[in-house]
C-alpha cells in the first residue's frame, strides 16, 4: 500500500543511488515516476504529514567533541520520520547563536520551501552532561510563532535518549499523545540451539544480552512499569516461568515452577498479576498469578488447550487461544473467566495481542504460512495486515497502539520488522546474528 | 496548514546528512554488548546501567508443585492447593537415551497414536516392564510450522498421549514424566515434509534407579 512520498525523501533516494548507496533512507528507494505535486505527503489514512525542518543544533556553550549538534537532531529526525506523522527536512547548518535575524531568515527559507514547522535546538555541554533547549516553531503562522519550548538533559553517553525524549515531546505537541521513541524492544536471539533474551532500543541499536542461561528462553514480556521482563525458560530443566529485572542488578526470579508447562506470560495492566498458561491440572489452562504472593486463580476449565492470554488495556477482559471448538481460534473472556465468546474468524489462529488502545486485537493466522490479521474486540472489522512473503507472526504493540513489531522470515532467517496498524510501512529492524524472534515492545520508559 | 505548492525543491546536503546518520543507523546489526552502557554518571531513573541480569544457578530444588522464590528478597508465596502429582521428577539432564526405546511420530496438528506407532510403543512397553527399575522421561516435539506457544501445548499432548498408551499397556504411571519442547528442539531444519514429519515425535529417555 504505497502512497505519494514527499520530494525530500525521493530526492534523497535518488542521491543515495547516485552516490553509490550510502544508507540513509528509512524507506526503500522509490520509483522515479512521481506526481508533479511535490507536497503530496499522504499518510495511509489520507491525512497529510507535517513537514518539519530540523537543522543542526546550535552550540550555545561548552565543547562538542562528539558532534552532538549533528547526531542528536539526526536521531531525532529518524524518530519523527518513524512516527509516520512527519516528513523531516534535516541536516542544514546550525543557526548561529544569539542572532534573531539569522533565525528569521532560516525560518523564512524553510517556510518558502513548504515546511510547516521548525525545531531550533540550543545545546549546552557541562562536563559529561549535555542539555538541549528545544524550541518548536509554527512556520504557517505569519509571524512564525514559537509554540513550545522545553529543556532536556542527559549524560553525554545517553545523548540518543535526548533525541528520543524530544521527538516524543514534539509528537505530543502536535497530536496530544507522546511518541514512542523512548521505548525498548525485548526479543529472543537464537544461536546454536540456545535462545537468550535481549533488549535493544526501539530503533534497533544498543542491544544488550539479558540472560546467560545457556538454554532455551521464550516469550519475553514487559511489566507495565518496565522494571521486569517475564519469560519462560528451560534453564531449570523443565519449562518454568521467570522474570528478570531489566534495569536493576537483581537476580532472575522464579515466578511459577509447577509440573508441566508454565508459559505464555501476560502482565495485567496494574502490574500485580500475570496471566499465564499452566498444565499442572491435566491440560493447558489459563490462570492468574499474583506476582508478589504467588496466589493462583484459575480462569479456564476445559479439556481443550487454552493458552496465550492477552489483556485488554482496561484489565476487564482477556483474549486467548483455545481449540475447544475445533482448530485453534481466538476467544475473549472476562478477567474472571466468565462470558467466553469466540471472535468471528476461520482457519487456525493463535497469538492474540490486544492493542493498548483497546480497539484492535492483532493475531496470527495460519493458512500455509503465517500472516498477521486484526479484528475489533467486538468482532467487527476483520482484516489482514500482512500477505507474505514468508511467515509473519508474533505481533507486539507499541504503546501508541499505532506501531507493531513482528517477526518475519521473508528475508531468509526470522528477523524483527515494524509496521503501522494498517499494515503499511513494513520495515526490517534487525539483521541477526542468528534468528531473532518474539519481539516485545516496552511501555514508554519512565 | 496547507502545504505550499511550488517548483522549489528542498535541497538536502546529502553527504553531510549521511555522515550524521551513519552514526544513527536505521537498520543496524544487532550488536550484543555484555558490558553496561559506558560512563553512566547520574543515571535517570530506570535507566541505570542496563547490565545483563546475571543468571542465578537454576533452582536447586527439583521442579516443585508450588512456586519457590529464587531471590531472598521475594516474599515466600503461600502454598497453592496441592495437586495430586507424582514426587518431583529428576532433571531432564539426568535421563539418557536408550536404544531399546524407539521414537514414535505423529500427523500434522495431531497427537493420536497411529497404528504403526502403537506397535513401536508395544515394544517399548515390553522393555520397560522387563526393566522396572528405570524412570522414563517422554519428550513431545512439534515441527516448525506452528507458533511457539501453541506448540508447547501440542508437544505436551503428544508426550501425554504416548504416556497414556504405555500406561494402558501396563507400565506404572509413577515411573513416567513428560516434558514438551514444542518446536524448540528440531532434529532437522529443512522446510520439507520429510523433515517436518521427523520432528513431530515423542522421544523416550531413561534413568536407572
Amino acid at each position: 500500500m504505497r502512497h505519494g512520498r514527499s520530494v525530500s525523501v525521493i530526492l534523497v533516494a535518488v542521491l543515495v543511488a547516485a552516490s553509490g548507496g550510502i544508507m540513509w533512507s528509512p524507506r526503500p528507494a522509490q520509483p522515479q515516476q512521481q506526481p508533479a505535486d511535490v507536497w503530496l505527503n499522504v499518510l495511509g489514512t489520507g491525512a497529510k504529514k507535517i513537514n518539519i525542518a530540523v537543522p543542526d543544533f546550535t552550540l550555545v556553550s561548552g565543547t562538542d567533541p562528539y558532534a552532538l549538534v549533528k547526531q542528536v537532531p539526526g536521531v531525532l529526525g529518524n524518530d519523527l520520520n518513524f512516527s509516520g506523522l512527519f516528513s523531516v527536512l534535516a541536516g542544514t547548518p546550525a543557526i548561529p547563536a544569539n542572532n534573531p535575524g539569522a533565525l528569521k531568515e532560516a525560518w523564512a527559507g524553510f517556510a518558502t520551501s513548504g515546511a510547516h514547522a521548525a525545531l531550533h535546538g540550543l545545546m549546552t555541554t557541562r562536563g559529561d552532561r549535555v542539555e538541549v533547549e528545544m524550541r518548536l516553531y509554527d512556520l504557517t503562522s505569519p509571524e512564525q510563532r514559537m509554540i513550545a519550548t522545553k529543556k532536556f538533559e542527559m549524560p553525554v553517553p545517553q545523548a540518543r535518549r535526548l533525541s528520543h525524549r524530544m521527538a516524543d515531546d514534539i509528537v505530543l505537541q502536535f497530536t496530544g499523545e507522546p511518541g514512542i521513541a523512548d521505548t525498548k524492544i525485548a526479543y529472543t536471539g537464537a544461536a546454536g540451539g540456545i535462545k537468550e533474551v535481549y533488549v535493544m532500543d526501539y530503533d534497533g541499536v544498543s542491544a544488550v544480552k539479558m540472560t546467560t542461561t545457556q538454554s532455551i528462553n521464550l516469550s519475553p514480556v514487559w511489566s507495565p512499569d518496565t522494571r521486569s521482563i517475564a519469560f519462560t525458560s528451560y534453564m531449570g530443566g523443565y519449562p518454568f516461568l521467570y522474570r528478570l529485572f531489566a534495569f536493576e542488578k537483581r537476580p532472575i526470579q522464579l515466578l511459577a515452577g509447577y509440573g508441566g508447562i508454565n508459559s505464555s506470560p501476560a502482565w495485567g495492566p496494574d502490574g500485580k498479576q500475570v496471566a499465564l498458561t499452566l498444565s499442572k491440572d491435566g491440560n493447558p489452562e489459563i490462570y492468574l498469578l499474583n506476582v508478589s504472593t504467588g496466589a493462583l486463580r484459575r480462569l479456564t476449565n476445559n479439556a481443550a488447550i487454552d493458552t496465550e492470554p492477552s489483556w485488554s488495556p482496561t484489565g476487564r477482559e482477556i483474549a486467548f487461544v483455545s481449540d475447544r471448538a475445533g482448530p485453534a481460534q481466538i476467544f475473549v473472556m472476562d478477567a474472571e473467566g466468565t462470558n467466553v465468546r469466540r471472535l468471528p474468524q476461520t482457519g487456525f489462529n493463535t497469538q492474540p495481542r490486544w492493542s493498548p488502545k483497546g480497539d484492535t486485537i492483532a493475531f496470527t493466522s495460519r493458512q500455509g504460512n503465517h500472516d498477521l490479521w486484526a479484528v475489533g474486540p467486538d468482532g467487527s472489522n476483520l482484516r489482514r495486515l500482512t500477505a507474505g512473503p514468508g511467515s509473519n507472526e508474533g505481533a507486539s504493540w507499541a504503546p501508541n497502539g499505532r506501531h507493531l513489531v513482528f517477526q518475519s522470515n521473508r528475508l531468509g532467517s526470522y528477523q524483527l520488522f515494524t509496521m503501522l496498524v494498517d499494515g503499511s510501512e513494513q520495515h526490517v529492524l534487525t539483521k541477526g546474528p542468528g534468528e531473532i524472534t518474539s519481539g516485545a515492545w516496552s511501555p514508554r520508559l519512565p | 496548514m496547507l502545504p505550499r505548492r511550488g517548483s522549489v525543491l528542498f535541497v538536502v546536503p546529502l553527504l553531510a546528512l549521511s555522515l550524521f546518520l551513519v552514526g544513527c543507523p536505521k537498520r543496524p546489526a544487532t550488536q550484543v554488548a555484555s558490558a553496561p552502557a559506558p560512563g553512566v554518571a547520574t543515571p535517570p531513573p530506570a535507566m541505570a546501567a542496563p547490565a545483563p541480569a546475571p543468571a542465578t544457578p537454576p533452582p536447586s530444588q527439583p521442579p516443585a508443585t508450588t512456586p519457590a522464590p529464587a531471590a531472598p528478597a521475594a516474599p515466600a508465596p503461600p502454598t497453592a492447593t496441592p495437586t495430586p502429582a507424582p514426587a518431583t521428577p529428576p532433571r531432564p539432564s539426568e535421563f539418557a537415551d536408550n536404544p531399546n526405546l524407539k521414537d514414535i511420530h505423529f500427523d500434522f496438528d495431531k497427537y493420536d497414536i497411529r497404528p504403526e506407532d502403537a506397535k513401536i510403543l508395544d515394544a517399548n512397553a515390553t522393555w520397560l516392564k522387563a526393566n522396572p527399575r528405570n524412570l522414563v522421561l517422554i519428550e513431545g516435539h512439534c515441527d516448525e510450522r506452528g507458533t511457539a506457544e501453541y506448540n508447547l501445548a501440542l508437544g505436551e499432548r503428544r508426550a501425554k498421549s504416548t504416556m497414556n498408551y504405555l500406561v494402558g499397556q501396563g507400565v506404572a504411571a509413577n515411573r513416567i514424566t513428560v516434558i514438551s519442547y514444542g518446536k524448540e528442539r528440531p532434529l532437522c531444519s529443512e522446510k520439507t515434509e520429510a523433515c517436518w514429519a521427523r520432528n513431530r515425535r515423542a522421544h523416550h529417555l531413561v534413568k536407572a534407579q
